[in-house]
């Protein structure tokens, strides 16, 4: 009798086990990263908490308010215009405002230096083009907190642009007439309805861009800005104290999660917006001469700013360096980050189609949670991800198991594969999450009374019908890992170099027309996610459906 | 010596909500061969009925027997895929991934050559074997159901169970339809329950009516 049994109840508690031991590996850096809250406090955070912590504090907070304002302005701003008016290019504007998000911030903050420090390439190009005196300066200094706000928000306003869109296309428009027949006039009725109306959206993209902020390391490193995780980075680095280094990723993450929480909360009241959605064509308005001018100028700024002037800065690069990029070593990085990004995308998806198909098997709310709890992973910052990690593989190393085995995790690629998994499970996870939800639920029915349950249904059924969903799901990840800085920088394994890494290292060393390679491939790889952003936004439009 | 049935269904009780139960103390018997059908409302519970037969829907209270073997009681619970049941839903879930025969020898476990010819079988008697080749999305909603029961047949199941199966057909190919499957039915002796609200389909398809009020069953 058990024998007959065995296999349901290795089948039933296999699918229940598996999100349960995924949640717990994914939590356990984090976990590490907490306990040192807990620890001794040296002298090295005495000097820290008296010294610098406060500078770390009112940079972040000058920062995220800063790039808060401006995002907000550039995002809400655009996607009303796209939103609620005709006018030319607008159709090209609506997926191409999302183009800066392929062009990291530490990317945009190498290719403004380069652009507008007073030995700057568009100082050069006024000089020449009024044939001025070569000292003059055109431009106010841009390493420093203020250009820091420009950098961030002109990579990162995209956010607020895509969460806002959607709450604009679907909110009843009649909220609107109703409000016009009631006295507003249309600037009246944009700012006290329409922003309202747009707020929890407004917030959550918000949110999403005060995360990515605080978790940057590679733009602010290079304005030499001290915040938390330049503190960090030099606090192990400089002064080799990583429990220190724990401590003040401690209080980031502490920080970060005030932010995720508004994030998470502000998309659940979002539903407001999407109830009595009616689109009308008739109520785009058409914007002729002097308006429609203004628009196109609004919405082609932050294109030209934050994706536009970076790449032909970064082709201007190439150029002067006659294309001698093309050599052994790039080719040998190149193929190191594709392989890399490749091998994390096909471990990532298929942890992520186990879970999800798990959670779709048991239909058990409680697992459902413990996914969308690993989705938070895109929130932990990747130095501190990289903190975490390495406490937790220190930690392996020193058990006697691993001395078995001669098993040394420490400084392998295993972290790093590790790390960018926790970091990119959230894309992978609602790409494959949203293939699934295609898929009626009478089919797994029918599928298991015809003898297929288990791995059967999901090599037989599942994955035929989602392969689509798997391969956007691989794009995804691979453009998310070629990106990743921080946690490469600390977790690769000796004289390993990423595209990233080997940017970072050029502009750190100021040789910056060897950072265009690397830095182009970067961009290029990235316009992979804008590409089905693009996709998606197509299908969004409003009437597409109508 | 007593005769198996082929399905025994006893004191069985089933709620989706504390302190009311959507069926209760359910007792009846289908006979090898026989087909039966459960009319009922929306939301009497007909189709929760089906799904404890099926196994898709856990079994808290009573037992539920297949040939003579328990299926489902407080203490044990056989997943459908070890059950051998058929299901027809009244949704045309075919699988779309695959071809007609694709779909069709889905369930059966044997060599590759009995499964075609047992596919080609089936599609000969449900008349869409020229179909073989095509996807799901080629073929009329007709069709579609004709390769729907004819894949949960395929397997041989000792219990073929409909949900509303000619439910989302128009009039004259629904009548079409049930004769033809009850002829199919008859002459390969499966036993059938079939779950729907129209009367219409109930004394078509069955040799008997039963009726689900109140969450309990009663002969028509």
């Amino acid at each position: 009798m058990l024998k007959k049994m065995l296999p349901n109840f290795k089948s039933e508690y296999f699918w229940k086990l598996i999100p349960v031991l995924f949640f717990i590996i994914f939590i356990s850096p984090v976990f590490f990263i907490l306990s040192s809250l807990f620890s001794e406090y040296s002298e090295n955070w005495n000097h820290l908490y008296n010294y610098v912590l406060i500078n770390y504090i009112s940079n972040s907070l000058i920062l995220i308010i800063g790039v808060g304002i401006l995002v907000s302005i550039i995002g809400v701003l655009t996607s009303w215009l796209v939103t609620s008016f005709n006018f030319k290019g607008k159709k090209i504007f609506e997926w191409a405002l999302i183009l800066p998000l392929s062009v990291p911030p530490y990317i945009l903050a190498y290719t403004y230096t380069s652009l507008f420090d007073s030995t700057g390439s568009l100082n050069h190009f006024i000089n020449n083009l009024f044939e001025t005196n070569n000292d003059q300066t055109f431009f106010p200094n841009i390493r420093n907190v203020y250009g820091a706000i420009i950098v961030f928000s002109f990579t990162l306003y995209p956010y607020v642009y895509l969460i806002s869109r959607v709450a604009f296309i679907n909110y009843s428009k009649s909220i609107i007439e109703s409000g016009r027949v009631l006295g507003l006039n249309r600037t009246q009725a944009f700012f006290k309805l329409s922003i309202p109306l747009i707020r929890p959206a407004l917030i959550a993209g918000l949110a999403l861009v005060i995360m990515e902020t605080l978790s940057d390391f590679g733009a602010v490193e290079h304005f030499a800005i001290e915040t938390f995780t330049t503190g960090i980075f030099r606090t192990w680095y400089g002064l080799y104290d990583l429990k220190t280094a724990m401590q003040l990723a401690s209080f980031l993450l502490i920080f970060i999660s005030i932010f995720l929480f508004i994030e998470r909360a502000s998309r659940n009241k979002m539903s407001y917006t999407t109830e009595n959605s009616l689109y009308k064509k008739s109520e785009i308005e058409t914007l002729t001469g002097f308006k429609s001018a203004l628009a196109f100028m609004a919405c082609f700024s932050p294109i030209f700013m934050g994706f536009l002037l970076p790449v032909a800065e970064l082709i201007n690069w190439s150029i002067n360096y006659k294309l001698d990029f093309f050599n052994h070593q790039f080719l040998k990085i190149s193929t190191t980050s594709i392989l890399l990004a490749l091998v994390t995308a096909f471990l990532c998806s298929i942890f992520s189609l186990i879970i999800n198909y798990s959670i779709r098997y048991q239909n058990n709310k409680f697992l459902s949670l413990l996914s969308s709890s690993l989705t938070l992973g895109y929130a932990i910052p990747g130095l501190i991800l990289a903190v975490g990690i390495v406490q937790l593989l220190t930690f392996f190393d020193s058990i006697e198991f691993s001395n078995s085995l001669n098993l040394v995790l420490t400084g392998s690629i295993f972290g790093l594969i590790f790390a960018y998994i926790i970091k990119s499970y959230a894309l992978s996870s609602s790409t494959l999450e949203s293939s699934f939800q295609r898929i009626s639920f009478k089919i797994d029915d029918v599928s298991k009374t015809l003898g297929n349950a288990g791995w059967m249904m999901l090599f037989k059924v599942h994955i035929p019908l989602i392969k689509t969903g798997f391969l956007t799901s691989v794009l995804l990840v691979i453009s998310e890992v070629i990106k990743e800085l921080p946690a490469t920088l600390i977790l690769r394994p000796f004289n390993f170099d990423t595209l990233a890494v080997s940017a970072y290292i050029y502009a750190s060393e100021e040789r910056m027309f060897e950072a265009a390679a690397p830095s182009m491939a970067i961009v290029l790889i990235g316009l992979i996610p804008i590409y089905f952003l693009s996709k998606i936004i197509k299908e969004s439009r409003p009437g597409v459906n109508l | 010596m007593i005769e198996n049935k082929a399905l025994q269904i006893s004191d069985l009780k089933h709620k989706y909500n504390p302190n009311d139960f959507i069926l209760n103390s359910v007792n009846f018997s289908i006979d090898e061969g026989e087909i039966v059908s459960l009319l009922g409302a929306s939301g009497s519970g007909k189709t929760t009925l089906l799904r404890l037969i099926a196994g898709l829907e856990v079994l808290k209270y009573g037992s539920i027997e297949i040939e003579g073997v328990t299926v489902a009681n407080k203490k044990k619970l056989i997943p459908p895929n070890k059950r051998n049941v058929g299901l027809v839903v009244q949704e045309r879930v075919l699988f779309p991934h695959l071809n007609v025969l694709k779909n069709v020898i889905f369930g059966i476990k044997a060599k590759k050559k009995e499964k075609i010819n047992r596919g080609m079988e089936l599609l000969e008697l449900f008349r869409v074997n020229q179909y073989k080749n095509s996807y799901p999305s080629q073929l009329s909603s007709g069709e579609q159901q004709r390769v729907a029961i004819a894949r949960a047949i395929a397997p041989k199941p000792k219990i073929l169970l409909m949900d509303e199966p000619y439910g989302s057909l128009d009039k004259e190919l629904r009548e079409e339809l049930r004769l033809e499957t009850k002829k199919i039915l008859k002459e390969n002796k499966i036993t059938c329950m079939i779950v729907t609200h129209d009367i219409g389909d109930a004394e078509a398809l069955s040799d008997r009516i039963m009726k689900i009020e109140n969450g309990k069953i009663q002969e028509y």
